[in-house]
């Protein structure tokens, strides 16, 4: 009876004990546990605070049907992260996110379900947080647990991932999205600016993805788009998805329709380190694809807090490699032992080589204007987030 | 109280633009060369710069330029610091911009290092030299552009000055690609100070074999046979270098004027600088002595670092390369020099020979391996052999006499080909004219080598032959500004050499560039090729292949291996297969994804069908209903006939009645004026109050709405397409229904068909 009454004593007053103790658990639980009086409330935001480091939560084995894999993924890991989601990116493939029934009889149902898929998974995450998703033909994706996992691409069958990234001091990152306007011909520029696309003199990186570009006019749209950010020093990387799915900044819950266009992710903050190189149709095996990532490698990006991202054709993959697997993903690796590798199988790809740092920016200066739309080519991107102390924890 | 507040009060005005704009302002001062107050020196060429702005971005400057008084102070750059790397960085001192190409990067990134130029990141030049290495292995590894030959050159120097006769002595023939290309990056970065000083005349050379290299490529019959021979030469041309670096003293530049005029010039070498005058002799094929002046450059720069401190002679022997070599043949064979030196001395200069047909009718080409056979030339002289020197002048003297009858013939030739070589027109004739000669003179040589060197016998054989369908091939599929320049130039300059070569000097830092670009513009039509070029490729590539492309395709993965097994085939027959596969199999997985499509808008297509016939059902049903009501309604009527007959109710009472029963009663039929002030608002019973009110039995009523009923039956039977057909009947009945929601619903589902069938095809 003593002693219990001591250690309440104790987690009701010593706000430090409290902290290291709250600093065990998982997000969910912290803000759980913060309801329970003010000063372990005061403590969980303190610990929130601190995590700064990128999360994610991925599916790659099929499982029961009655569900994409990455929602009961993101269900059950979502308990255990350690942090607060802001902004997600996620992105499953194509052919099993809308559902496993036979598309042939049940049109109307299979499109709900991949509606429904999208709410499930939107509705797991916290209400304030920025959510974009992306269903694409393929899905390059490391595994949970630590970055240093061997990165899978996944051409054909159920697969996904989730990006979780906090707030991060110094960081921001917006989501946008632009879709083509059929009566008005000229791209609203003051949209630029909403994104934090336009008079933002940190933004770095710009991941940018098209969507129905199939459409006649998408490749002009998306030119449109491109041309004025690739005026800038900044990174732009991305490809051609079949669609986006969620996107809940916008309280219109636009749906990608008929009409085409570009979502996408930018990344502000001085301290954001990126390189991008790009690999075109002529990198077909191991050597090419490793002296490529030498290539990024030499591009010095801090590893740690980083990201790689790889936005390869459909085209390539195992068909491009002469049937070895994973080419691109173990290349990677192999040169960037603790990056994690997340990325898409897409209809066709954006980026070029460049690099931006804080310090310097090193890009193509051809007379030509540079076109950094591709087909049949992998673009790899390596994002560093920055060093600050909380991203150790 | 307020008055000392605002005293306190400070506000820091800070500009954003000032610090770019003070460097713009100083770079305009550097360009107007006001205030300047520094010279600085890279290799003869002067720099006016600030001292403050140098030593603001350099150490090196700093430690220079700090305790000089001078007022006008004149930096000599040690030979470390090349004019190629420094004019980037003296423009990054004053832009902040440094521009980076192929050529330049790894000078700039040597010079950055010496001068200790602040702010610039290594790793953007790890960065490039990678990106450009990838750019040589993309060039190598494409199957098309398999002759390499004059990127050997280019590998030859460096490989050459660094690590010598080991890596070479590994060559095999297969292998020689690969290795040499792997040589790159280790001789690369420990090239050492010499090197660094040699390789921008190197680079030079190496532009232009980039630029001939792309001239060459698409020739169909490629220059590989070549290979071997450049790595042999190559090989003794390493283990020259050896011998050169050990012993001593005096290189000859050798010339190779197509007329045998040769002279001698000693020129006094002083600190390693050297100014190589050169006397011009006569020249038919001005070109020719244009590379040539070059490679003389190329070797003023190796001579630079073997003589540096040495006081030595210079001899400039211009030794024709032509014909009237063969006769010095057996003389050479004869000589007592058996060293290898002489055996490549004799494969040079009979490669030159042999090349000489081609440059007949490909001064390009011939470009190339003239300027090769002078390098070899030199590197054997430079064995330093005195004796073997005075026999090359010797044996040159009796060509020049033995030869004296053939060169009128020749200049004939020659003169001829300078006219219609340069003309749109190639024709066939100028090749014939001197393809004789060209065999005659080679096949001399060939039995004369033979027995000395017999890798030399084996180039032999193949290379006469295919020559001039080469070079013409050439000719004709590239239509290149640089040999038109040449040509000109072959005409203007055959006196004034230095200029010339000055000139040709900026073209081929110009000449990368474009190589690159039409490179990037070559893989972007690959990688949008539709399928017609890619079919074109494919029927290119399977003349060659022992099977047809359809058998490629069609082989399952397992099958394909083993397949691939059974055949013998070459590597780039492999690529060529694979490629084959792998467009073929994207093609596959391309055409799978539309009909996806196509599928997918075939399903909506079905499930607009079974929309519609819903939708029919569901009206049929309505209508069904409607009928009914009806009857009942009939039937309701009869009986409030009946029971008013019965009652006997007066006109009164059916009156108060009517006004009592809701407007649906039927009572309110009976009541002919009501009728007639408002009409109920159901039009499908109008006419039934109408027949009521006549006292007729609701018969005709009852056929009416069968008759209607049918329309709508009909409809429902309709396919889609016949619902198109149908369209104004029951677009009719339904408006004698008064169903006219409907009606626009259909119209609307038939534009989306429409909408859905146009999609289709556009797809398609």
């Amino acid at each position: 009876m003593e002693s219990a009454g001591k250690g309440s004593y104790v987690l009701a007053n010593l706000a430090e004990v409290v902290e290291r103790v709250l600093g065990f658990l998982p997000t969910k639980a912290l803000l759980r546990a913060a309801c329970v009086c003010r000063l372990w409330r005061e403590c969980a935001r303190r610990t929130l605070r601190t995590r700064q480091r990128i999360a994610w939560v991925s599916a790659l084995e099929p499982g029961p049907a009655e569900n994409h894999a990455l929602v009961r993924a993101l269900a059950r890991e979502l308990e255990k992260v350690h942090v607060l989601p802001q902004t997600v990116l996620y992105i499953a493939d194509a052919e099993t996110f809308s559902g496993h029934e036979e598309c042939h009889e049940q049109k109307k149902a299979r499109k709900r379900n991949s509606k429904e898929t999208a709410l499930a998974l939107e509705k797991l995450l916290p209400k304030r947080c920025q959510v974009l998703g992306l269903v694409t033909p393929g899905i390059v994706v490391t595994p949970m647990g630590s970055s240093s996992n061997q990165p899978q691409e996944i051409e054909e069958g159920e697969a996904g991932f989730a990006l979780l990234f906090p707030k991060i001091d110094g960081v921001k990152i917006h989501t946008f999205h632009f879709s083509k306007d059929v009566k008005n011909r000229i791209f609203d520029e003051s949209k630029f600016a909403e994104a934090g696309l336009k008079n933002n003199p940190d933004l770095r990186v710009v991941l940018l993805f098209g969507y129905n570009s199939w459409k006649t006019g998408a490749t002009r749209f998306l030119h449109q788009i491109v041309n004025p950010l690739n005026e800038k020093s900044i990174i732009l990387a991305g490809g051609q998805v079949e669609s986006f799915t969620s996107l809940t900044s916008e309280n219109s819950h636009a749906q990608p329709g008929d009409a085409c266009g570009v979502v996408g992710l930018a990344f502000s903050g001085p301290q954001i380190q990126s390189a991008t190189v790009l690999l075109d149709q002529d990198v077909a095996d191991e050597r090419t694809a490793e002296a490529a990532m030498q290539r990024l490698k030499a591009a010095n990006i801090p590893e740690h807090n980083t990201i790689g991202f790889m936005f390869a054709c459909v085209g390539r993959g195992y068909r491009h490699y002469k049937t070895k697997r994973n080419m691109e993903a173990d290349a990677f690796r192999k040169l960037f032992p603790s990056v994690p590798l997340f990325g898409f199988f897409g209809h066709g790809e954006i980026g070029c080589d460049r690099i931006v740092t804080g310090n310097f920016v090193l890009r193509e200066c051809n007379d030509i204007k540079d076109d950094l739309l591709h087909g049949y080519t992998t673009v790899m991107t390596l994002i560093h987030l920055g060093s600050t102390k909380a991203n150790q924890a | 109280m307020s008055l000392s507040e605002n005293k306190s009060v400070v506000f820091a005005y800070e500009s954003s633009v000032h610090s770019t704009n003070v460097l713009l302002s100083l770079d305009d001062q550097r360009k107007q060369d006001i205030l300047c107050d520094v010279t600085i020196l890279v290799e003869d060429q002067r720099f006016r710069a600030h001292k403050a702005v140098l030593a603001a971005c350099s150490s090196y400057f700093l430690s220079r330029i700090v305790g000089q008084v001078d007022a006008d102070l004149i930096i000599t750059l040690p030979e470390e610091v090349t004019l190629k790397g420094f004019s980037p960085l003296l423009q990054f001192a004053y832009t902040a911009k440094l521009v980076l190409n192929k050529d330049n990067v790894s000078e700039v990134c040597k010079c950055a290092e010496f001068l200790g130029v602040r702010n610039i990141e290594e790793s953007c030049f790890q960065f490039l030299k990678f990106r450009f290495l990838d750019f040589k292995l993309d060039q190598q590894e494409c199957p098309r552009k398999k002759c390499c030959t004059q990127r050997f050159q280019k590998a030859n120097p460096k490989t050459g000055n660094v690590d010598n006769g080991d890596l070479e002595i590994n060559y095999e023939v297969e292998a020689l690609l690969e290795k040499e290309y792997s040589q790159i990056p280790d001789t690369k970065p420990c090239k050492d100070e010499e090197n660094a000083k040699s390789s921008p005349v190197l680079q030079n050379n190496a532009n232009q074999n980039c630029d001939l290299v792309h001239l060459e490529r698409d020739s169909a019959s490629s220059l590989s046979s070549q290979c071997p021979k450049y790595r042999k030469f190559q090989k003794a041309f390493g283990n020259d270098k050896v011998n050169t670096s050990e012993s001593s003293s005096s290189i000859k530049d050798v010339q190779v004027p197509p007329f045998a005029t040769s002279l001698e010039k000693e020129i006094p070498n002083n600190d390693g600088i050297q100014k190589a005058q050169e006397c011009v002799p006569m020249q038919l094929i001005s070109n020719c002595e244009e590379t040539q002046v070059e490679m003389e450059e190329g070797q003023e720069g190796i001579q630079k670092k073997e003589e540096s401190k040495r006081d030595s002679v210079t001899q400039n022997v211009s030794c024709p390369v032509e014909k009237m070599d063969l006769a010095a043949f057996p003389q050479n064979s004869a000589a007592p020099h058996g060293l290898n030196s002489v055996s490549i001395l004799h494969s040079c200069e009979q490669y030159g020979n042999l090349n000489f047909s081609s440059m007949q009718n490909n001064t390009v080409l011939a470009e190339k391996t003239v300027s090769s056979t002078g390098a070899g030339n030199d590197k054997t002289e430079s064995q330093g052999n005195p004796s073997s020197k005075v026999d090359l002048c010797i044996r040159e003297a009796t060509n020049i006499t033995s030869a004296g009858d053939r060169s009128s013939v020749e200049r004939e030739i020659a003169e001829q080909l300078a006219q219609g070589f340069w003309s749109d027109i190639h024709s066939t004739d100028a090749c014939q004219i001197h393809l004789p000669p060209s065999k005659e003179y080679s096949e001399p040589s060939y039995s004369g080598k033979k027995s000395e060197c017999p890798w030399l016998g084996i180039r032999i054989t193949e290379s006469p032959e295919p020559y001039p369908q080469r070079t013409f091939t050439t000719l004709n599929s590239v239509n290149c500004p640089f040999i038109s320049n040449l040509s000109t130039e072959g005409c203007s300059n055959t006196s004034e050499i230095n200029s010339g070569d000055y000139v040709q000097g900026q073209q081929q830092e110009q000449c990368p560039y474009n190589y690159v670009i039409s490179l990037g513009e070559d893989s972007e039509t690959d990688t949008e090729g539709d399928s017609e070029s890619c079919s074109a490729r494919e029927q290119e590539c399977e003349v060659k292949l022992p099977f047809n492309a359809q058998r490629i395709i069609s082989l399952s993965r397992n099958d394909f291996q083993s397949f691939l097994k059974m055949h013998k085939l070459t590597p780039e027959q492999l690529d060529c297969i694979h490629d084959i596969r792998r467009r073929s199999k994207n093609r596959i997985a391309a055409q799978r994804c539309r009909k996806r499509k196509l599928d997918c808008i075939q399903n909506l297509e079905s499930e607009i069908e079974k929309l519609q016939n819903e939708k029919e059902n569901l009206l049929k049903e309505r209508n069904h209903i409607l009928s009914t009501l009806g009857e009942t309604k009939q039937n309701l009527t009869g009986l409030c006939q009946q029971v008013c007959k019965e009652a006997a109710l007066s006109q009164e009472q059916i009156q108060i009645l009517a006004k009592y029963s809701s407007s649906d009663c039927p009572l309110s039929f009976l009541f002919p004026k009501r009728e007639q002030t408002a009409p109920s608002d159901s039009e499908l019973v109008v006419p039934a109050s109408v027949e009521s009110a006549n006292g007729l039995s609701g018969v005709t009523p009852t056929a009416e709405q069968s008759s209607c009923y049918q329309c709508v039956k009909s409809v429902c039977e309709a396919t889609y397409e016949q619902v198109q057909e149908l369209h104004p009947v029951p677009a009719r009945a339904l408006e004698q229904t008064s169903l006219l929601e409907p009606c626009g619903q259909s119209s609307g589902i038939t534009d989306f068909c429409q909408q859905m069938t146009d999609k289709c095809t556009t797809d398609e």
